[in-house]
């Protein structure tokens, strides 16, 4: 199966296609994190409706993980390939056009996986601090009918951890993902971790963007243009709208209500 | 002009180099950078030591013989020129310069700074040619070419085969060479029948040669002397990408 690896052009356009469907989720997995700023019963419906879309949802996750391995493998396949075949080392060495961006994309890109892998444990699987991750939003009958009657955020005020008691009988519950988050992210360390590994993927996109397109032959006097600069452009949206989200709830401008 | 070299002394391809330091006195500033080593070497001859071997032909940068990395940059600071074409007034009085040799595993060292450079030579054997058709020569003007295509071919044309692309990626890539030599031909009609043959056969001898991928860090468009651009390397992707869908990867 990785047979590609022994063609440097054709490893190169795995490279570029796995990393456009991995820069495609990424924007998907941002636009779809921006709705915290919407509030609790928007983003818990989002969650919600990801949730029920089950075979469409694991269709996509499992392309995903195709593009993420095909993408990790071969970019460390060609790292240690491209370093074998390095002279000696320059005494002096001065870059004229590479950025720092583009020379670290194999370092951001390892510490983007160790910090996905953390991020999967933590929000997906919930293993890292399990209580914040098994909150439900309870919705009791009243809270139900009020629901139904249009005033949502008054529903959702009977929202609360598993394991207190609800007097009254559940009729409807669902994993309150807002709670999850703005608890987790109210612990700063936490916080902080995300805002460096957000910035690192930005980084990663300022590069990566513009390089796809040029490996996959899309390139013109006017398009190379745009696109170099937009890359960077594209870098800041990714990298800062997702350090938004922990910054705004350490600030206590999002969540101050649970 | 006054100016302390370290210079990349090397006896033999086995024989691990190091660098020697040198003060020259007495340059002039319109002296070329060549001509100041000229300056070195004959004080070397003259108290019997080894003179400091370097490539070099036509000094004039047309011939892409001359191959130095002058403070970490092939062919030194000045864009769009080769280093026999850098003058000494581009420098300044007592400036600290290291000169090194192009360095990549497929460009071992000859003697100090000569490099062998006869990976590119394979590489265009492989596929750098186009078929000819031989007897009486054709009308001139018989096959139309639009400007913008032929002002494009004679971009890549510009290519001299310096190295200085390989020399200055971080990953020794050959690939603005390998674009630059298949687009000059690829573009134009007469290069059309080997065209699909071309792309693939001219990796395949890079990858033999031992030369890495492009990680598009641009780097190499950078120090070229002729400053061919990286979209032939984009256009030579679109030519693999073609050749292996039609013929199968």
């Amino acid at each position: 199966m990785f047979k590609y690896l022994n063609h440097l052009v054709i490893s190169k356009f795995v490279m570029a296609f796995s990393g456009a469907y991995l820069l495609l989720f990424i924007t998907g997995h941002l636009i779809g994190n921006l709705q915290l700023f919407m509030g609790r019963e928007p983003f818990n419906a989002y969650a919600n409706f990801l949730q029920s879309i089950g075979e469409v949802l694991w269709a996509e996750r499992i392309v995903l993980i195709i593009a993420a391995i095909l993408h990790i493998i071969t970019s460390i396949y060609l790292k240690l390939h491209n370093y074998k075949l390095r002279g000696e080392k320059y005494a002096v060495r001065k870059y004229v056009k590479a950025g720092l961006n583009s020379r670290t994309m194999i370092w951001t890109g390892l510490m983007i996986l160790a910090f996905v892998i953390f991020h999967l444990l933590h929000f997906t699987f919930g293993v890292i601090d399990s209580k914040n991750y098994n909150y439900q939003e309870l919705y009791t009958k009243n809270a139900y009918a009020i629901s139904f009657a249009g005033d949502i955020e008054q529903a959702n005020q009977q929202s609360m951890s598993m394991e207190a008691l609800n007097p009254e009988p559940i009729v409807y519950e669902r994993h309150d993902v807002y709670k999850m988050v703005i608890m987790d992210f109210r612990n700063p360390w936490v916080s902080l971790f995300y805002m460096i590994a957000v910035a690192l993927l930005g980084v990663h996109i300022s590069h990566s963007l513009q390089s796809a397109f040029q490996t996959l032959g899309i390139s013109g006097p006017r398009f190379t243009r745009f696109i170099r600069p937009a890359s960077i452009v594209y870098g800041f949206f990714i990298g800062g709208g997702f350090l938004i989200i922990p910054l705004s709830v350490l600030l206590g401008l999002i969540g101050g209500n649970i | 002009m006054k100016v302390k070299l370290h210079v990349w002394r090397q006896k033999d391809k086995s024989t691990p180099g190091h660098l020697v330091d040198y003060d020259v006195d007495g340059i002039e500033p319109d002296m070329s950078f060549l001509e100041m080593l000229d300056i070195l070497n004959e004080s070397l001859i003259l108290k019997g030591e080894d003179p400091v071997a370097f490539e070099y032909d036509c000094r004039e940068g047309i011939c892409g013989c001359c191959s130095l990395t002058v403070n970490g940059i092939p062919h030194g600071h000045q864009k769009g020129t080769t280093i026999c074409q850098l003058f000494m007034r581009k420098f300044s009085d007592g400036e600290d310069i290291t000169i090194e040799p192009f360095r990549a595993k497929s460009f071992p060292v000859i003697r100090d700074l000569i490099v062998d450079r006869s990976a590119f030579d394979r590489i265009i054997q492989a596929g750098g040619f186009i078929t000819v058709g031989t007897g009486m020569a054709q009308d001139a003007n018989s096959i139309l070419i639009p400007k913008k295509i032929a002002d494009l071919a004679m971009d890549a044309a510009q290519c001299i085969g310096c190295g200085a692309c390989v020399a200055a990626c971080p990953n020794s890539s050959a690939m603005l060479f390998l674009s630059a030599k298949s687009s000059q031909l690829n573009l134009l009609p007469q290069g059309k029948p080997e065209k699909l043959k071309r792309a693939r056969a001219m990796i395949a001898q890079m990858e033999k040669e031992g030369f890495g991928s492009c990680s598009n860090h641009y780097e190499c468009e950078a120090v070229c002397p002729k400053e061919i651009s990286v979209q032939f390397i984009a256009k030579f992707n679109r030519d693999y990408l073609a050749a292996s869908i039609k013929e199968g990867a």
